[in-house]
């Protein structure tokens, strides 16, 4: 496994790049503002996207760099201006529909990451590979999973909730960048397609919300009619 | 062992002269980023002399609490500064009376002197003066203790000057996350400590004021010593941020009178460089409304939680 062993410098590359996506998780769920949720996605997406061309080069698996041109391209530039242009025309630019305040989510999302962390280094030490890099991944993927799903839980707003699933879903593509490098091509192709078709389908969703529900908070959306 | 009991009287004299010193800095430069003239630097001095030879007025309900809060709180932030690296890079005598809680502690036990004071005479300034400020102690400790608790997992110790030698000699260790979002965070608790966070209340004798509402009873020689203590709060807490965790170099290895010299001009550098964000985050950073106080807090404390994260690399 190549996170087990990396020289330190290396490592502490590594662990720097998936902190600060961590944060920048934080940064989405301790704010009220749209445009700073895409911002820091965007962000997020640039880092993971740096994180696997670094596992490619040290790693040696050339594949890896296209992977990042496509993520930086993707996550990090088409899926950020198609949410853009959502906010635009629907007019919201703020989440107004929160049933958790910014700080107590935030407080809320630091006992998550304690929890992931403790569930890791369970995971690690039964492994034997408690200390390494891969450990710091675990605790990034999970939970940034559970900020994902936090975030689906107290956020009312239909695009806080698409940045919500596409939160999750960074989550796992870094945790399987340092953990399982090398996947095959078409898998990593098959997800950013499909990231592209559920933001898609979200567009059409929001605008649906919008014209017959007129408002565009899914809190409305109580029963499973037609 | 006689010339480190003179370098441990001269961290205590360091500390008790920079103080007035930093602050009339802090308080220039926000003046001039604010376009304004601002005091000279050497105005707090010029304060204390005065309060020093004023009269002493005592409220009629003031008990014994009222006389011994200032000294108290003075002689607390006396006793840090032996414990903690100003200006060697090694224990000195006594410095060994307590780890970093042990400073922590004595730093908690001044403000609660003075937050005993406020409540003391029984005025209502005072009263909430001091609610207030313990409500940001509740909110600020648990980050202090996950910062320390930090510090031990990075250098499997608590004493300072372990903490030190460790990010000297490793550089991996000091460009590692872990250490990077402790400095990121202690930064917010220095805001909290030394009454600058930028919410709507750091602007003095105001009604959202903190520190200066618990003091407001207090007039001249009491006063200047209650000014005095906690301007070296401010020192001793910068002095740990920099010679602990930010800038631990340039302090004085042998111990030689032109070494502990040029590690306190040394110290008053690396002061300013903290000053400097702090003065830039208090001016440029937009106000809060006083009653989001609590957001900066959370920040911090999330920063502190991601840092123990980041310590699972070993």
């Amino acid at each position: 496994m190549l996170a087990a062993h990396l020289p330190p410098l290396t490592a502490s590359l590594f662990s720097l790049l998936a902190i600060t996506s961590l944060l920048l998780a934080f940064v989405m769920l301790g704010s009220r503002w749209l445009v700073e949720y895409l911002i820091a996605f965007a962000a997020q997406s640039w880092l993971i996207a740096i994180l696997s061309a670094a596992v490619g080069y040290y790693a040696g698996y050339p594949e890896l760099y296209l992977i990042a041109i496509l993520t930086a391209l993707f996550r990090g530039l088409v899926l950020p201006y198609l949410i853009l242009r959502i906010i635009r025309r629907l007019n919201v630019d703020r989440e107004l529909h929160e049933r958790l305040a910014p700080t107590s989510s935030l407080v809320a999302g630091a006992l998550l990451v304690l929890f992931a962390f403790v569930v890791s280094t369970h995971l690690g030490k039964s492994l034997g590979l408690a200390g390494t890099v891969a450990v710091l991944a675990l605790t990034v993927m999970l939970s940034m999973k559970l900020i994902g799903f936090l975030m689906l839980a107290v956020r009312g707003e239909a695009l806080s909730q698409v940045l919500a699933l596409l939160v999750l879903e960074n989550g796992i593509f870094l945790g399987s960048q340092i953990l399982v490098p090398g996947m095959p091509l078409l898998i990593e192709l098959v997800i950013l397609f499909d990231l592209l078709v559920v933001v898609a389908c979200f567009g059409i969703l929001v605008r649906y919300l919008v014209s017959h529900a007129g408002t565009s908070s899914v809190h409305e959306l109580r029963r499973l009619r037609g | 062992m006689t010339r480190d009991i003179w370098l441990q009287i001269a961290q205590v004299i360091t500390v008790v002269v920079l103080a007035p010193l930093l602050q009339g800095v802090i308080l220039q430069w926000e003046e001039r980023i604010q376009r304004g003239q601002g005091p000279g630097i050497f105005q707090p001095y010029r304060d204390l002399w005065k309060l020093f030879h004023k009269q002493l007025v005592v409220p009629e309900s003031a008990t014994f609490v009222y006389w011994i809060a200032p000294v108290g709180a003075f002689t607390c932030m006396l006793t840090v500064p032996i414990l903690i690296p100003v200006l060697t890079n090694f224990p000195l005598p006594l410095s060994d009376m307590g780890d970093i809680l042990g400073g922590g502690l004595i730093l908690t036990l001044g403000s609660f002197l003075i937050v005993v004071a406020g409540l003391d005479s029984g005025s209502a300034y005072g009263g909430v003066g001091s609610s207030r400020a313990v409500m940001l102690g509740i909110l600020a400790e648990p980050t202090l203790i996950l910062v320390l608790v930090g510090i031990t997992l990075l250098a499997k110790a608590m004493l300072p000057f372990v903490v030190n030698h460790l990010l000297v000699a490793q550089p991996p260790v000091y460009w590692s996350p872990a250490h990077l979002f402790l400095v990121a965070a202690f930064f917010i608790l220095i805001l909290v400590e030394t009454d600058r966070l930028p919410i709507h209340s750091s602007t003095h004798i105001e009604v959202y004021m903190i520190e200066e509402a618990r003091i407001l009873e207090y007039s001249g020689p009491l006063l200047a010593l209650l000014r005095w203590a906690s301007m070296m709060k401010q020192v001793i807490i910068y002095a740990i941020f920099v010679n602990v965790l930010l800038l631990p170099w340039g302090l004085s290895r042998q111990g030689f009178a032109a070494g502990a010299l040029g590690a306190a001009i040394a110290l008053f550098g690396k002061f300013l460089v903290v000053a400097l964000a702090v003065v830039f985050v208090e001016t440029a950073q937009s106000r809060l409304r006083y009653y989001r106080y609590q957001e900066p807090l959370g920040a911090s404390f999330l920063l502190a939680i991601l840092a123990i994260v980041a310590n699972q690399l070993s």
